[in-house]
């Protein structure tokens, strides 16, 4: 080791990214204040020509895809619901019949009609149907499937056969929870699973020994957290590993070390509100409610009238807490001075919100639509659907409950930038989340 | 998740690449057709190989062939010369698909399932992924598969560990290498191999890391791999008691009822249940904490089979503090006389961490109660002041000591070169003095410093430690935060870190049978921390801070007075380790942000639990329906606690409405207020 290379390839790669970064950066400064106006603004036009043309037809350069086509649904239709649009209904039911091909006769969904079923594009599906939302899209969907994933470890396998990982114990959760199938069965051992792959980093890695990533570190998160063994995790290295994740060049990392990736606004800024939001956690529902109780039909007519109660402002969502995966969150407090003197109520987010919304929007965001990797790098449906979500976690960091929308100041660029709040565990936009959660508790 | 197209194409190539979509979509529905019709015969499988060849991603294909393969192998009589060309192509197919995508999850999972059939050797994978691994150093696929192989075939650790020293070498940035060096030495050392024992080993790695750090410190690989051998220096894996309640060589006192003993310089104690927590506070969570783990030797009768319960936020069955109540008044009057109790913690294993090391060094200790026949009428009707009625803790007298014992951390036996070790960084990282991360290395390694060197230099070193995070947060204001609650543990750590300076801070109270009062107020503390110090404390003062949460004072079992006033608790919830203190009579939460946003649930996960089946069946919930739905945050809290004076006000939610909700929850309430109630 005495005599290191002045530069490593890594060292150089970043230091490359650093400049065109920077550069943005000082171009944008020097500009005058109308274009900086018009440059920060998301152009919700092209970005949805560029969604809807993808939905409608794939180049030919989508063929690497062929097995993960509910992805480019949920990537496209997600985008576009953050976006506070829905498609035609034509689109809509040519991609409920198109999913359906995808659905295998014992449920789960493959990567295409007659694909093997995969708990990745199941996910996708499910996702996908949500945010389409109503009876047709929701009723599709054949809720047998995911017991049959479920390791003998605990952990699941992302089809027959196949391999074994963080993220495909939380694409279980995530779906079992949605669809309020989840049971001991499918919870039994996957605490332990999880937690044999938090590294000594603090972060998640996808299976025991291997480093902490930003995606697993999300996926085993969320999965505790649904699972309501979030407190098992070592939460303090945790919370140390993500925010050291966020560079100089203010978007995120994926891995210590690695290059900044516009994606990763989405997979470590979420877990981050998820964790301020944790530290305050309490087990209050926990009592009483820790395994599925089924809700009542008398619950539900109790709750029909609640609705004109001017009292009950929680009423939408009541019936959630009948469900497993109850963990009342409430808010952390975490002011720093600055905060103290404009706001008390405001809560500071553990990372730079506005400084990654900057990142994503010039250096992640391509002008004609869609969004990227970093500069230099071509835009795709993936970057377009986490960039955008992670930019909607940024924004409503500060912000407290449904009823408070963020204010003005949390949002980079005028508020037409403002997009539609994500449930954090599920990455679905918020109110589609709540319509799915009713349906499927109707459907017991 | 990363399925993503991988390069774009320029509008010259679309016509290659249309004509290249066409041919991928004739092969996979031909596929399909021998997929869904179990045809194996060769022409089949070469026709997967074609598509996999193309799309790696096709795992319907990758099941297809792992059963082609199977089908295969049933129907030879294993020819072992049969068996291995069957597998063999597996590996050439899965070799060709992986230089088409090296980031293909059914590609890697495929070799893993041949290797399992116990083919291939060591070396051919190995030079494989030298391929790979030196196409991309970071593929996390590579060196999760690397790892796999390395198990499988029980090749040494060692070899391994010099591979990382390559990788290192020609690359200091990989982390990905420094991460799988931290993986190899943490199972070398574990098992104690050959020339592997901590307090060689651990410095020579120092001396690796330093290289790296000091020639560019702004890379973060060695930073993080830094932190790790920092863990492995100051953590000890077994489990150790920290501190107890009562703690070795304590006198208590205890009555019968609430009462209003004379003067006495030991912890005076009385409960209505005439029983009194005993307390053990581990150094990381445990399980199996029992009454055959942890014996009771006493003639305090009726404690023969003690429950002990963990002190945790859900219903976990680990937790860093256990709690049993000992029986002090039982059918036979006991009173007048002095009992000695010796507890065994450790009598036999059982206490286990949550990382699955026992708790093996079993400990012994011993304190005396004494138990007092004075059952006068309780005067604790009163209000509870905060002003009023404090003397000075007299420093000079050595019951504090008697208190707060037992810093059982020190007790290890190698702490020489843990001392040497972290000196020695500390020394280098005074040389970094304008690096962020380098003075937040310099912080957390002082931390280290100061719990493992002698009370009489930890103050200087909380000091530095305290300077140090004010530098932070000024420097480095995105990660503000972090860097006031690591301010705030660090000043916790400092008050508590020896006796002249907790006894600056320590009270009795005259009008509360003499209770040891603790006052931390206007220390703008954000966090709490050190709690095992304070197992003794009764009334404890932390208004004036900028505290959001009562996380961690669910140990302080003895607990009866708590002043939470002027803070940034901005819900009850935030209070919910307060269920846990079966002491709580007093609470003050007056000014603090409470009411100001209603409590955050129906985004996250559930709503308010009212519709819990327990919640109609109750009485509170059953009376006042909309109160119950309105306050339910403040219910679930305040149901479990005993108080009898709350001060609320000051909060949003303060207000008639809300105190009539809090006398119908809290029937025994005395004082609300600061005034009476009328009963």
């Amino acid at each position: 080791m005495e005599d290191l290379p002045s530069m490593t390839v890594s060292q150089r790669d970043q230091f490359l990214v650093l400049n065109d970064v920077f550069r943005i950066y000082s171009d944008f400064d020097a500009s005058d204040i109308a274009t900086q106006i018009f440059t920060v603004e998301i152009q919700r036009d092209k970005q949805l020509d560029y969604l809807m043309n993808g939905l409608r037809h794939l180049g030919p350069s989508f063929s690497s895809l062929d097995a993960n086509r509910p992805w480019i649904c949920y990537w496209i239709l997600h985008s576009i619901a953050l976006l506070g649009e829905s498609v035609d209904d034509e689109l809509e039911n040519n991609t409920i019949d198109f999913l359906g091909r995808c659905q295998g006769s014992d449920g789960g969904y493959g990567g295409g009609p007659g694909q093997l079923a995969h708990l990745a594009t199941s996910y996708a599906a499910v996702n996908t149907l949500v945010t389409l939302g109503g009876d047709k899209a929701l009723s599709s969907i054949n809720r047998c499937f995911l017991r049959r994933m479920k390791d003998p470890d605990g952990g699941f396998r992302v089809h027959d056969m196949g391999e074994m990982d963080v993220r495909a114990c939380y694409l279980a959760i995530s779906i079992a929870s949605i669809l309020n199938i989840l049971d001991d069965e499918l919870t039994q051992g996957l605490g332990d699973y999880i937690l044999s792959c938090q590294t000594y980093e603090g972060g998640i890695g996808g299976e025991p020994g291997s480093e902490a990533h930003a995606g697993n570190t999300y996926c085993g998160l969320a999965t505790m957290a649904l699972i309501t063994e979030v407190d098992r995790l070592n939460l303090d290295s945790l919370m140390n590993w993500i925010v050291h994740q966020q560079g100089v060049e203010r978007g995120f990392q994926g891995r210590t070390n690695k290059l900044v990736d516009g994606c990763y606004t989405f997979w470590q800024a979420a877990p981050c509100v998820l964790l301020q939001r944790l530290y305050s956690a309490h087990d209050l529902v926990l009592q009483g409610s820790l395994h599925m109780s089924q809700p009542r039909d008398e619950d539900h007519e109790e709750h029909a009238h609640d609705e004109d109660d001017p009292e009950s402002d929680d009423d939408d969502s009541d019936e959630d807490s009948n469900e497993g995966l109850l963990l009342t969150f409430s808010y952390h407090l975490q002011l720093n001075l600055v905060a103290l003197f404009e706001d008390c109520r405001r809560v500071q987010p553990v990372f730079d919100s506005l400084n990654l919304q900057r990142y994503v929007i010039l250096c992640s965001m391509v002008p004609e639509g869609g969004f990227r990797d970093k500069p230099g790098r071509p835009r795709d449906f993936y970057h377009t659907c986490y960039c955008l979500s992670g930019l909607s976690v940024a924004q409503h960091a500060w912000s407290k409950d449904k009823d408070t929308p963020p204010l003005n100041s949390d949002i980079l660029g005028s508020y037409a930038n403002h997009l539609e709040q994500v449930h954090l565990l599920h990455n679905v936009v918020m109110d589609r989340y709540n319509k799915a959660i009713e349906f499927f508790h109707r459907a017991v | 998740m990363h399925g993503r197209p991988r390069k774009a194409y320029k509008p010259e190539e679309e016509a290659a690449s249309a004509a290249k979509a066409a041919k991928l979509r004739g092969l996979q529905s031909q596929f399909m057709a021998n997929h869904h019709n179990k045809i194996y015969t060769k022409e089949a499988v070469d026709l997967s190989t074609k598509l996999l060849e193309i799309n790696p991603e096709a795992y319907t294909a990758w099941n297809y062939r792992k059963l082609a393969v199977e089908d295969k192998l049933s129907r030879i009589e294993s020819d072992p010369d049969l068996v291995k060309t069957i597998l063999d192509e597996e590996l050439r197919v899965v070799e060709s698909a992986l230089k088409q995508n090296f980031k293909s999850y059914g590609a890697w999972h495929h070799r893993k399932w041949v290797l399992s059939k116990g083919h291939s050797s060591v070396g051919n994978e190995l030079r494989l992924l030298d391929q790979f691994q030196k196409l991309d150093t970071r593929n996390f696929h590579a060196w999760n598969y690397r790892r796999f192989v390395v198990e499988l075939t029980k090749r040494s650790e060692q070899d391994e560990l010099e591979y990382t020293d390559d990788m290192i070498g020609s690359d200091f940035s990989n982390y990905s290498a420094w991460h799988n060096r931290s993986v190899l030495l943490s199972s070398l050392l574990a098992r104690k191999a050959d020339g592997f024992l901590p307090n060689k080993k651990i410095p020579d790695e120092y001396k690796l890391v330093q290289n790296a750090i000091f020639t560019d410190e702004d890379d973060q690989s060695g930073w993080f791999y830094h932190l790790w051998l920092l863990d492995q220096t100051v953590n000890v894996e077994t489990p150790l008691l920290t501190s107890s309640w009562p703690s070795h060589g304590s006198r208590i006192s205890l009555y019968a009822g609430c009462s209003n003993g004379s003067f006495s310089k030991l912890t005076t104690f009385g409960s209505e249940s005439g029983s009194f927590p005993l307390v053990l506070y581990f150094d990381q969570a445990v399980g199996g904490v029992s009454s055959s783990t942890v014996t009771i030797d006493s003639e305090l009768k009726g404690n023969e089979d003690l429950v002990w319960e963990p002190v945790s936020k859900k219903n976990s069955q680990v937790s860093c503090v256990w709690v049993a109540r000992l029986k002090y008044i039982s059918s036979e009057p006991c009173f007048g006389k002095e009992y000695k109790v010796k507890v065994r913690v450790g009598n036999s294993p059982g206490i286990v961490s949550s990382r699955g090391f026992n708790f093996s060094a079993s400990y012994e200790f011993v304190f005396t109660a004494h138990v007092h026949d004075t059952v006068e009428e309780s005067s604790q009707e009163g209000i509870v002041s905060w002003t009023d009625g404090f003397d000075i803790w007299d420093a000079e007298s050595k019951d504090l000591n008697a208190l707060a014992t037992l810093d059982r951390s020190n007790a290890q036996m190698d702490s020489k070169w843990r001392q040497e070790a972290i000196a020695e960084e500390i020394d280098l990282f005074r040389e970094l003095p304008d690096s962020k991360i380098g003075k937040l290395t310099l912080a957390r390694l002082l931390m280290a410093k100061a719990m493992i060197s002698d009370d009489a230099v930890k103050g200087v070193h909380y000091n530095e430690i305290l300077e140090l995070y004010k530098d932070l947060m000024a420097l480095d204001s995105s990660h503000y935060q972090y860097y006031k609650d690591e301010h705030s543990v660090a000043l916790l750590r400092k008050v508590t870190s020896s006796t002249e300076d907790l006894s600056g801070h320590l009270f009795r109270c005259r009008n509360m049978n003499n209770s040891v009062c603790l006052r931390l107020n206007n220390l703008s503390l954000s966090r709490i921390a050190s709690v095992e110090k304070l197992l003794f404390v009764q009334m404890l003062d932390l208004s004036h801070n900028e505290l959001h949460s009562t996380e961690g004072l669910e140990a302080m079992q003895l607990l009866s007075c708590l002043n939470l006033s002027r803070n940034r608790i901005r819900s009850f919830s935030a209070l919910d380790s307060l269920r846990h203190l079966k002491q709580l009579r007093v609470l003050d939460v007056s000014h603090n942000h409470i009411g100001e946003h209603s409590v955050d649930t129906t985004r996250y996960l559930c709503s308010s639990p009212l519709s819990n089946s327990e919640w109609p069946q109750d009485e509170v919930g059953s009376q006042m329906p909309s109160l119950a739905t309105k306050y339910w945050d403040a219910y679930f809290v305040l149901r479990d606690l005993n108080l009898k004076q709350l001060d609320i006000t000051g909060n949003v939610i303060a207000g008639d409405e809300f105190s009539s909700f809090v006398l119908q929850v809290v029937p025994k309430l005395v004082w609300l207020d600061g005034k009476k109630l009328e009963i």
